[in-house]
């Protein structure tokens, strides 16, 4: 009666979670304070093996009564996430070095952060999507209080736990409640209940449960807590938080939708459209009047956010599998700028010693590198062509007119209005960096940049600029994701 | 005559939902962060009870298993928040969530 | 069968009694030992549901350690033990009031119109569904992955609670 477990689909898994306990172990018999980093970024090149491995295998593993299932979408996921998770370690190494922070215990919690996303993109049952989405968050509760004689840091921890802890109670009570309409946390079988013909209690489950993804992923009107704790929390813990943990919120959010909640169109459908035109407006809107970089990122991503629930709300009414690709193509679009943004951000912070955007003038003139992949990042998130960014907004606009239904044009209008304002804070910013004078008394020291920096910025600057003028490699990447195995 | 006052499943999930509203009602009304963290574990609470009831009426296991992994990211929460909560303590005699202020802008 | 239905009317009104306490009283200690009431509550409710492998880990987990640390943390914060009037609410107050009764009063409606016609059978197999060894055998059979994760997730968040907990 044992059941098979196939020990292939669980590799990534199982090589991260070793390398956590490994690093736990060197951190706490050495004194060389690099090995627990080395350890980490090693381990995490390693995971990408087996999904390397899974990929070339082809075949698609459904383990658990489907509870887990590897397939090819799984596997893009994984793959972006890995690769987020070492961006994050590079903008980490020096930032946590530097500081006088417990370097072991910071990588440990963001592994098993990470842990979390990975498991998150094959999960696909109620149990393991809510403890891979808790392992995903309660680890960076801690990160983002990570410097803990700092006043801001503190507070930008305990906002984010107070939020983070009631969105999974209200999450929770609503997949509580699907459970019990649905007899089972299997969303293949919630799909199923979801077909025929509901009480209007499972509406009210839906919305509960979407409500806490909407905390998760920060969406308008329940976003408040991020620009707080964006600008508390350490920079690099910032982009993880922005980037990664944001891309787990949307991977669970998308999972449950297509492959639960779907057949029910009525019941999330109107929520996840204002959500998504409530994030773009207010987003952007808010975005235009921060002074500090890291606010207006922040104010960004949840604008971001709301382009990435654009395809998802309009869904129901696209054929195939093209609104699905988008949201799938924009995570991954996305997690390259944003990490590179604010990888530019700590980049200029250390010249700087200031979030302010004021203090950025003119810092063309003293780092031209710097600068251009700043502007290269900014310009991305814009969608400028021939940057990566153009490309994301592409297939999410592509997505509405596949739609074709008055409410998807009406979003579409939306989010075509938020493209034209959020172009005007982000070229206001590289105005900044490039045509302003530099302020008087602000001394542009030139330290060198440490390699994890610079390699990091130069990394994602090249995946921008290569999906910029070939998108058909992440397309592709789109596509491949819901193939059928 | 008994018939009439026969427990269904709808009085533990009526009961849970008082319970959560209660919570939920604390953690808008409270501003002791310690406090508020209570009515989470509430809100947490009648989650539970409902995932047991409905693993009783549905004869599903699943539902109990569910609560055992509530309790487990429930416990790992306590754990996180207070130490959150002590090393706010540290630098500052009292804090309540309109301290948080600072941050507001 | 009455005694059931005696002692869930029991429990129930002291559940809600306790937790209307935690939101209300000023004592924090207060709080946290209604808090106690209500979990211990929940622990007996179980035990009627037939749920007895879930009802002694809410004992041990819930009021043995969940309060305990809540205790600790109050000590250790040396927090004030007593709210003044003014710093126990804010302004709030009423509006969420009304918002939680309405809300209460819609999930009612709806809960009763979808469970309301069922009824819970107290037979044999339903108390030896609730066995320890079935919990067992689905957590070890069908939720292994998320027991694995969530114990690397316990290992997390204790290296987490003591980095922020400790004192340098």
């Amino acid at each position: 009666m044992n059941p098979h477990v196939d020990f292939h689909a669980f590799a990534p898994e199982i090589v991260l979670t070793v390398t956590i306990v490994a690093v736990l172990i060197a951190d706490l018999f050495t004194d060389d304070s690099k090995l627990p980093a080395r350890i980490a970024a090693l381990g995490v090149l390693g995971s990408l093996v087996p999904v390397l491995t899974l990929a070339v295998d082809g075949q698609t593993r459904s383990l658990f009564g489907g509870a887990f299932v590897v397939d090819p979408f799984s596997l893009v996921l994984t793959g972006f996430f890995l690769v987020a998770g070492y961006v994050t370690l590079l903008l980490s190494f020096d930032y946590i070095g530097e500081g006088d922070y417990y370097q072991g215990e910071f990588y440990v919690l963001l592994l098993t952060s990470l842990l979390g996303m990975i498991v998150i993109s094959s999960a696909r049952d109620l149990i393991s999507i809510f403890v891979a989405l808790e392992t995903i968050t309660i680890p960076t509760f801690v990160l983002a209080g990570w410097r803990k004689h700092d006043t801001k840091s503190n507070e930008a921890s305990l906002k984010y736990f107070l939020i983070g802890v009631l969105s999974s109670a209200v999450m929770l009570y609503g997949m509580s409640l699907v459970f019990g309409l649905a007899n089972s946390t299997v969303l293949v079988d919630i799909h199923k209940y979801a077909s025929g013909h509901t009480p209007a209690l499972f509406a009210v489950a839906v919305f509960l449960t979407l409500v806490g993804f909407a905390f998760k992923v920060s969406a308008v009107p329940f976003h408040f807590w991020a620009p707080d704790t964006y600008e508390g929390a350490p920079t690099p813990v910032t982009a993880f938080l922005s980037v990664a943990s944001k891309a787990g919120g949307f991977v669970a959010l998308l999972t449950i939708v297509r492959l639960g909640f779907f057949p029910s169109g009525n019941s999330w459908q109107p929520i996840l459209w204002v959500l998504a035109a409530a994030s773009m407006t207010l987003g952007n809107l808010a975005a235009l009047r921060q002074t500090n970089i890291v606010r207006m990122l922040a104010y960004s991503s949840i604008a971001q956010g709301g382009f990435i629930l654009v395809p998802l709300a309009v869904a129901g009414d696209v054929r195939g599998n093209a609104a699905w690709q988008a949201v799938v193509i924009y995570i991954l679009i996305y997690g390259a700028m944003n990490l590179g943004a604010f990888a530019a951000v700590i980049a200029a912070a250390r010249r700087t010693r200031s979030a302010e955007i004021s203090r950025l003038a003119g810092f063309g003139r003293t780092n031209p590198a710097i600068a251009v992949m700043f502007s290269v990042f900014l310009f991305s998130l814009a969608g400028i062509p021939p940057l990566a960014g153009w490309f994301a907004k592409f297939v999410m606009f592509r997505a509405v007119f596949d739609a074709n239904t008055t409410v998807a044009v009406v979003l579409g209008v939306i989010a075509a209005v938020n493209s034209v304002i959020a172009f005007f804070y982000y070229s206001g910013v590289v105005r900044r960096l490039w045509f302003d004078e530099p302020a008087a008394g602000v001394e542009l020291s030139s330290p060198r940049l440490p390699v994890g920096l610079s390699a990091a910025m130069g990394l994602m600057t090249a995946v921008i600029l290569v999906v910029g003028v070939y998108p058909q490699f992440f397309a592709r990447l789109g596509e491949i994701a819901f193939q059928r195995g | 005559m008994i018939a009439a006052f026969t427990i269904t499943p709808s009085f533990y999930l009526i009961l849970a939902a008082i319970l959560f509203s209660i919570g939920a009602v604390g953690l808008l009304v409270r501003r002791n962060v310690i406090v508020m963290f209570m009515c989470v574990e509430l809100m947490l609470n009648a989650v539970n009870l409902t995932f047991v009831s409905f693993a009783k009426a549905l004869n599903d296991v699943g539902g109990q298993v569910l609560v055992f992994f509530t309790l487990v990211v429930a416990a790992a929460e306590v754990a996180v928040g207070l130490g959150i909560i002590v090393a706010i303590f540290r630098r500052r005699r009292d804090a309540t969530a309109d301290d948080l202020r600072t941050l507001e802008g | 069968m009455w005694e059931q239905q005696v002692a869930f009317w029991v429990l129930a009104v002291a559940m809600a009694a306790a937790a209307i306490g935690v939101v209300r009283s000023r004592n924090i200690v207060h709080a946290a030992l209604f808090l106690v009431v209500v979990l211990a509550g929940a622990a007996a409710q179980y035990i009627l549901l037939a749920a007895e492998f879930v009802a002694w880990v809410q004992v041990l987990i819930y009021i043995g350690a969940v309060v305990v640390l809540f205790l600790f943390g109050i000590m250790l914060t040396r927090a004030p033990m007593h709210d003044d009037a003014g710093a126990l609410d804010n302004d709030q107050r009423w509006g969420g009031l009304v918002v939680a009764l309405f809300v209460l009063g819609v999930l009612i409606a709806l809960l009763v119109n979808a469970f309301g016609g069922k009824k819970i059978h107290f037979s044999n197999a339903l108390v030896s569904l609730g066995r320890t060894s079935h919990v067992g055998t689905d957590i070890f059979r069908v939720f292994v992955v998320p027991f694995e994760v969530v114990s690397m997730l316990l290992l997390a968040a204790l290296v987490g609670a003591v980095v922020l907990a400790r004192k340098d």
